[in-house]
């Protein structure tokens, strides 16, 4: 085993990958040594390349409107960061710079897109892993908008009563394959993912799953949108809004702990409801429908931990609005 | 379908907003960003208030349906205006024989005398079958100003009907008011129609001195099985904006960013209301979340 692949052993994203396919993926890294203070990247600049740093650590900004920043993270050794990208192809979210000398192994998009396409198994468990960091992180964001609404307990949201879920049929099939998300997808994949659960309507303004319960299902909005909300006392912050093909709930199933948000229907919704015991044989498997049904679920992880900055944005440019600041929506 | 850009605070360089930044509200005709199936071609319109014109509580309108980037007149006007407050839209329909495209339908609306102006990005489903019910909501006098044919001209006239004096000069907050009144009506009269599809209204409302903008949708998500217009829906329509200085000396909202890196830019969310005001020192900026 290289000294790479030794290090790669020890790095918490990679656990549980075996040794042979850590070999492997030690082939496709590329090392890079920064120096003090180095941008790696900025805000809004397409991503190309996870990086994990090997030694030295990574300052992360988040620009705020009226020419400041805030930092919101350091990563050190043996930490990854720039993961969000590599998965959906979209631009950082934050600002990376060396906080000191540093280095980092970057794995660049174009090669994780390799491993993906082979169907190699590092990518099905670097998929899952990366999951569970996204979701660690996103729980992270979201206790620091909980904190920064006060002390206090989650409260349910007493003018959205619980569900009561009326089974329905799908939606039209025709409707299904225009919804951007599952467009290019293969026919018998989308077929695997849509007869996972069942389907329920929902009326607008009912509770689906509360924050800090356990969740036994994750949903798949089909119609209408589901708000995301941290409530405290009389005051709330709405961290994400699942419309048409997202989904949401999946946090619990992922990592065994409660949920950390209120799940409540904005408008009537019709959703496809995934048991417990359907997520799991599709999330460890790796079949066609499993590697669909990972990417629907890391790709609304990586849309939920950036909509959950951005409140986070607001909140610390509260001090460049004039006079009251703005109630939290 | 259409991009709308709203300001409020200090002289603003009307070229650099519609022409020169990377991703200006010109560039959003032919190439928007955040749009995949529709372009802006169906013409320009924009109101500006520039504090060193004769009577610069009114504001300077320009409408025209020639493409915005190769119209010269409006490039040589914006080498010239630096306005405090600017309500400028780029229109975009579908590829409908059904459509209108001509002056009487280009945004911002200002009835004459009014000192409201507004513009619309989005769309009332099924609005034919709702447009006479409106009319009991809507000042006789109101009613007979309408001269197009678009839903967003009669919410214009809706909002001015909820004023105290639609000829008067509201603040903040009694435009607020009056659009999510508006906003209710609309929503009781689709109810009554059973239209229950998705429609966006997010509006740019401006006196001159204050501002009101609305990032909303009705019954979003929900679109009839056959929909030409469901590719630009589904996605919540977007609305973002920046504030510049410390102490907020202005206010840019936006359909998209102006600039392709949109550092600094921060999205409105979903089913939410901004006011602006102008104070003393700069801009008094709220967001409200808007349940009706």
């Amino acid at each position: 085993m290289s000294d790479t692949a030794a290090f790669l052993a020890s790095v918490p994203l990679l656990a549980g990958i075996a040794d042979a396919d850590l070999v492997d993926l030690a082939a496709v890294l590329r090392p890079r040594g920064l120096t003090a203070g180095e941008v790696i990247w900025r805000e809004g600049e397409p991503a190309d390349a996870m990086h994990i740093v090997v030694e030295g650590s990574v300052a992360v900004s988040l620009s705020l409107p009226g020419d400041t920043e805030t930092q919101v993270a350091t990563v050190g050794p043996g930490e990854v960061l720039g993961e969000i990208p590599l998965l959906d192809g979209g631009r950082h979210s934050g600002t990376a710079r060396a906080a000191e000398p540093t280095r980092v192994l970057l794995l660049k998009r174009s090669d994780f897109a390799a491993l993906v396409t082979r169907r190699h198994p590092t990518a099905f468990a670097l998929k899952r892993r990366l999951a569970d960091v996204a979701c660690a992180r996103l729980r992270g964001q979201l206790t620091k908008l909980a904190a920064s609404l006060g002390d206090g307990v989650p409260v349910e949201p007493r003018e959205h009563p619980r569900a009561e879920l009326e089974p329905s049929g799908p939606p039209d099939s025709r409707y299904v394959r225009r919804l951007a998300d599952f467009r290019a997808v293969e026919p018998l994949a989308l077929w695997g993912f849509l007869t996972a659960g069942r389907y329920v309507r929902c009326p607008a303004g009912r509770t689906l799953i509360a924050e800090d319960e356990p969740a036994n299902a994750c949903f798949v909005t089909m119609h209408g949108a589901v708000e995301r909300v941290i409530v405290r006392g009389g005051r709330r912050i709405r961290v994400g809004l699942a419309g048409p093909g997202r989904a949401f709930g999946h946090e619990s199933l992922i990592d065994g702990a409660p949920s950390p948000v209120t799940e409540t229907t904005r408008e009537r919704a019709l959703l496809l409801v995934v048991p417990r015991t359907a997520f799991e044989q599709l999330y460890h498997g790796e079949t066609a429908e499993s590697h669909l049904f990972l990417d629907v679920i890391l790709r609304d992880l990586m849309a939920s931990l950036r909509q959950a900055l951005r409140p986070q944005a607001h909140l610390a440019s509260r001090r460049a609005w004039a006079a009251d600041p703005p109630a939290p929506t | 379908m259409c991009r709308v850009l709203g300001y409020l605070g200090e002289p603003l360089s009307l070229t650099q907003v519609l022409f020169d930044s990377d991703s200006s509200l010109v560039s959003q005709t032919y190439n928007p960003r955040m749009m995949s199936t529709f372009l802006n071609l169906a013409g320009f319109g924009m109101a500006a208030w520039e504090p060193h014109s004769i009577e610069p509580e009114d504001p300077l309108t320009y409408r025209s349906t020639t493409l915005p980037a190769f119209d010269r007149n409006l490039r040589s006007l914006a080498r010239k205006l630096a306005p405090t407050c600017l309500v400028a839209h780029v229109r975009g329909v579908t590829y409908d024989e059904d459509v209108l495209v001509g002056e009487t339908n280009l945004h911002p609306f200002r009835f004459a005398g009014t000192r409201v102006v507004l513009a619309h990005n989005g769309h009332l489903r099924e609005f034919g079958r709702m447009r006479y019910d409106l009319l009991e909501h809507i000042g006789p006098e109101l009613a007979r100003r309408i001269e197009g044919t678009t839903d967003s001209e009669w919410i214009y006239a809706l909002v001015l009907s909820r004023l105290h004096d639609p000829y008067g000069m509201p603040e903040a907050d009694e435009l607020a008011d009056a659009v999510a009144s508006t906003l209710r009506i609309l929503r009781d009269i689709r109810a009554r129609h059973g239209i229950d599809t998705s429609s966006p209204v997010n509006l740019c409302v401006t006196t001159g001195r204050d501002l009101v903008a609305t990032r909303f949708s009705f019954d979003y998500g929900w679109y009839p099985d056959e929909d030409a217009l469901l590719e630009t829906d589904l996605p919540y329509v977007s609305l973002w904006f920046t504030i510049a200085g410390d102490t907020a000396r202005s206010l840019l909202i936006a359909s998209e960013p102006l600039t392709v890196d949109t550092t600094g830019w921060l999205e409105v969310p979903e089913y939410s209301m901004v006011t602006a005001r102008t104070v003393a020192d700069g801009v008094h900026v709220q967001t409200l979340d808007l349940d009706v």
